[in-house]
């Protein structure tokens, strides 16, 4: 498939949003354009060859990998809990590393089982973080809507302040942010320099106050970025993020179940209709950013 | 008033593993011998074999190194390769099991240990890349080579140091944009403090240097190149640095013992410090003026 050149690169697909096999998801990703992809866990261990060739196809992909997802429910256990989570948490990043991901995924706990006491949480994300520093790996810690205690990027934020490492992150997904009508004028307190991960989706409703809704419709009914209503929402936390001086990644994280029932190219086009919108039209990227120029040195 | 340790911790709080020195510093090498000459030109002898593997103890004065030919088949340890690879540092620690279990509950990796019967199980977590750092808290009154190596007969088992060298540190290439990360590892994990730019030892004083918290060694962390985009894979502990009281002195002493230096415009032997040439292929080692 041949396309126009629009520069897209700050923006990847999730292989969460397609069917099939991962070798048929990367070829979709690669063909609609996209330079980057975001995996998940599942990608390698349900690779019918086996994880290691998992490895060997998405390098041999050429597509760069944004990130690893997820680790869930980690911080805030206890005793055997911590030590199971934290066996847990090796093997992803472990795995993370094998496909060359430089940021992991955590979600905020969910667990009734969890501490509520912030310190108690960036002392275990603190560890998270000590372990995945060796591998390289950076640890993007997401306010997840429907978190016991951290449910918000303003407060997932402050964790991450109080933990203080400096692969430790904070990583916003737009429809946890929506969902929750955090204010994104909050956005403007964050250090752009500490946002490792964006994800980016939009939704079919307006409004979905019950947790019980917020799960069912972030597993099933997302639609990629100016899909759904809230459109400029989305454009209006690309823009913030870029004031703010934000150049990392923006991931589609959409979930839907739909699209998990139609061919791989449509939905991979879709997406990249998406990213075409947000680079011309939200963040007018076929002008160069200041911070991309490269300049001559001067000759002496 | 009577303070003891049963009624109140005392552990020093800037220092909390009891750090004291390195014990010893491993080299894994599928050509140890060539590697043994090389550390006898630098003035160490061979004074011990390990009773089960392929380890040699080399020492002078204080210093302990190991060479390990070895392949242990433990995932992520270093194999051996030609080229000889710093694969361990072991840390002088109070207690050895405390030390272990601080940094296992701060975030560390522990490495599967693989002792032979009889043999001495030193608890270790992993550091740069395949890099090892163990904890040894028996270095006082018996050591750590009574129980796991054989004396080399008629050797000398504790050799003088040449020219008062003595451990100074290692220098640790890191990558792009992980100064701050390898800062808080060492940090956290063990204690050591960042030292201030202005502060610098020997003649190469690029990058970061961390003091250990007991105050006798010192890291080296060292950045690529600006410019150098991706060093994929390239974190490692480059090279020991020695500390002597008398930089010329030793080189001299070197000199004859058959050691090159590296003599161009930028890096050259001085009083501050000098870098020896690169032994097979890749093994250099830094003197450093630094008196004890």
């Amino acid at each position: 498939m041949k396309h126009d050149q629009v520069d897209i690169r700050d923006f990847g697909m999730d292989t969460i949003s397609l069917a099939g096999t991962l070798p048929a998801k990367l070829q979709a990703i690669r063909d609609a354009g996209f330079t980057q992809v975001m995996l998940m866990a599942r990608d390698l261990m349900g690779h019918a060859e086996g994880p290691e060739d998992a490895v060997r196809v998405v390098k041999a992909s050429g597509l760069r990998v944004t990130g690893f997802q997820v680790l869930r429910d980690f911080e805030g256990l206890s005793g055997h809990l911590h030590d199971y989570k934290i066996d847990i948490a090796k093997a992803m990043l472990e795995m993370c590393h094998s496909v060359g991901a430089k940021v992991l995924l955590i979600c905020s706990s969910t667990s009734t089982h969890a501490s509520s006491d912030p310190d108690v949480l960036a002392r275990d994300l603190r560890k998270l973080a000590m372990l995945a520093l060796p591998l390289g790996i950076r640890i993007a810690y997401e306010g997840l809507s429907w978190g016991r205690t951290i449910n918000e990027f303003t407060t997932a934020w402050d964790i991450v302040c109080r933990a203080d490492a400096p692969n430790l992150g904070i990583g916003i997904d737009s429809f946890h942010a929506f969902a929750t009508k955090t204010s994104l004028e909050d956005l403007d307190m964050l250090d752009p320099q500490k946002i490792f991960l964006v994800q980016l989706a939009d939704f079919m409703w307006n409004e979905i106050p019950s947790v019980e809704e917020r799960i069912n419709t972030a597993r099933h009914f997302r639609v990629f970025p100016g899909e759904g209503v809230h459109s400029e929402q989305v454009a209006e936390l690309v823009m913030r993020l870029d004031r703010l001086g934000y150049r990392g990644d923006y991931s589609f994280e959409v979930f839907n179940d739909d699209y998990q029932g139609i061919p791989l190219p449509i939905v991979a086009e879709r997406a990249r209709r998406s990213a075409v919108w947000l680079s011309e039209d939200v963040l007018h990227r076929s002008l160069p950013l200041p911070g991309r120029m490269r300049l001559k040195r001067a000759e002496s | 008033m009577q303070i003891t340790a049963d009624r109140e911790s005392l552990a020093d709080a800037t220092n909390p593993l009891g750090l004291d020195g390195i014990e010893f510093i491993e080299f894994v090498t599928a050509k140890p011998q060539a590697l043994g000459q090389v550390l006898e030109m630098m003035g160490f002898r061979p004074v011990a074999r390990h009773r089960s593997r392929e380890v040699l103890l080399y020492r002078q004065g204080e210093m302990n190194v190991i060479i390990n030919a070895h392949s242990g088949g433990l995932p992520r340890s270093v194999q051996p390769s030609d080229t000889p690879v710093i694969s361990a540092i072991a840390l002088r620690v109070r207690d050895a099991a405390t030390a272990y279990r601080h940094a296992l509950d701060r975030g560390a990796w522990a490495v599967p240990t693989n002792v032979e019967v009889m043999e001495l199980n030193i608890p270790a977590v992993h550091g740069v890349g395949a890099s090892r750092i163990y904890f040894v808290d028996r270095y006082k009154d018996f050591s750590i080579y009574d129980v796991d190596f054989t004396l080399i007969p008629t050797v000398d088992p504790k050799p003088p140091a040449l020219t008062g060298m003595h451990w100074f540190g290692v220098v640790q290439y890191i990558g792009n944009d992980r100064m701050e990360d390898w800062t808080e590892f060492y940090a956290e994990l063990f204690g050591f403090k960042t030292l201030p730019d202005d502060k610098r030892y020997g003649i190469l004083p690029k990058g970061r240097v961390l003091q250990s918290p007991c105050g006798s060694f010192y890291l080296q962390l060292i950045e690529p190149e600006p410019g150098i985009v991706e060093v994929e894979g390239e974190e490692s502990l480059q090279r020991i640095g020695f500390g002597t009281p008398d930089v010329l002195a030793s080189v001299a002493a070197l000199r004859q013992r058959g050691v090159g230096f590296v003599e161009s415009q930028g890096v050259h032997s001085e009083t501050r410090g000098a870098l020896t040439q690169s032994y097979l292929g890749g093994a250099m080692f830094e003197l450093v003026h630094h008196a004890r």
